[in-house]
């Protein structure tokens, strides 16, 4: 028994000593230039020497092309004109095919170039709400565009939430008979 | 008897004091005005349906509170109470299923941009987000409401009336 908890005690303070010293490496909470909230890294890599040259002059590499292929994306999904950021990063842009939506460049992918390799980043969705959702909606609160607009769906199930729980209080606890009649 | 007992006594027992009375008279209009303006300022500023709906709720439960339940459940009947609950959702839902009508199936779910309004696409967007905070705020409220009055209304027989002030 008394092994049993002096284990345990060992493991808890195990766990949150790892904590710690993984915590270390997580960004800052809500630092929207942090890696994880700006982009993905899709992995993909590509010899500097000769894509960064057509990068710089706006040019779509074929190989950068034929590697998203593979990776499956769609074929809107593929970039159709690249801007250069500053030296060594580049952003691409595709042109969705939005039925619902005039069609509308989109910034997707990021290139970055490190050491002598360009390492391909695709940008977080979030981002896009929050460069463009103003210009988008006209509506200049982030909160409510992103929780009615973009993320309409979402609220109106967390709508649905509220009036489960209110229908079910009032099948529990409504007693329509003992209510006193007094005026 | 017990509830005869209760009947008599409660014009006096309930509508004692006169400044709790008064205050919370003068007070609820501008709860409610402060309420609706929190739901429509939602857009431009801090807001929104739910916090909107839920000060509008507040000053209903401040009707209970000062004046007992059963003068506040009259100024806001149960019936009404339960049509409110169900009708923010359906507005919410409704302008959901109004874009993809009005644009004959081309518009997603909840893409106010092909709302029918005079105005162009973004402005569509924003004035669909206001029509939806509206639904939101109605719900909110309504839901407030009916837990509180539902909780109350219980307790009230047994207990001879003996609660709040």
């Amino acid at each position: 028994m008394k092994l049993i908890s002096l284990s345990a005690l060992l493991f808890v303070i195990f766990l949150g000593a790892l904590f710690i010293y993984i915590a270390d490496d997580i960004p800052d909470f809500g630092d929207p230039n942090s890696p994880p909230n700006r982009y993905v890294n899709l992995s993909i890599s590509m010899d500097a020497a000769e894509a960064a040259t057509n990068l710089n002059k706006g040019v779509v590499p074929e190989e950068l092309v034929s590697k998203l292929e593979a990776r499956g994306f769609r074929e809107d999904e593929l970039p159709a004109k690249v801007e250069m950021v500053k030296e060594g990063e580049w952003d691409a842009f595709i042109i969705p095919e939005e039925k619902h939506y005039y069609p509308k460049e989109q910034k997707y992918y990021f290139i970055k170039k490190e050491g002598d390799k360009l390492w391909v980043y695709r940008y977080a969705p979030i981002i896009r709400y929050i460069e463009e959702g103003h210009e988008e909606t006209e509506v200049p609160n982030m909160v409510t565009y992103i929780l009615a607009d973009y993320r309409g769906y979402d609220t109106l199930g967390e709508v649905t939430v509220i009036f489960t729980a209110g229908v079910g209080v009032i099948l529990l606890l409504r007693r329509r008979a003992k209510r006193p009649e007094a005026r | 008897m017990n509830t005869e007992k209760s009947e008599a006594g409660e014009g006096k027992k309930r509508g004692g004091d006169v400044i709790v009375e008064t205050v919370s008279r003068l007070m609820v209009p501008f709860i409610q005005l402060f309420a609706l303006y929190v739901i429509i300022h939602g857009a431009g500023g801090p807001g929104g349906g739910f916090q909107g709906g839920v000060i509008f709720g507040a000053s209903f439960v401040l009707l209970v509170i000062a004046f007992g339940i059963v003068k506040a459940g009259d100024r806001f009947p149960e019936g009404i109470n339960t049509a409110l609950t169900s009708l923010g959702v359906y507005i919410y839902a409704g302008v959901g299923l109004l874009c993809i009508i009005l644009s004959l199936g081309v518009a997603q779910y909840l893409n106010y941009g092909f709302l029918s309004l005079p105005v162009h696409f973004e402005e569509r967007r924003a004035l669909g987000m206001d029509l939806v905070e509206i639904g939101i705020g109605i719900t909110v409220m309504a839901v407030i409401t009916s837990i509180f009055f539902n909780l109350v209304w219980k307790r009230e027989p047994e207990g001879g009336g003996g609660e709040e002030e």
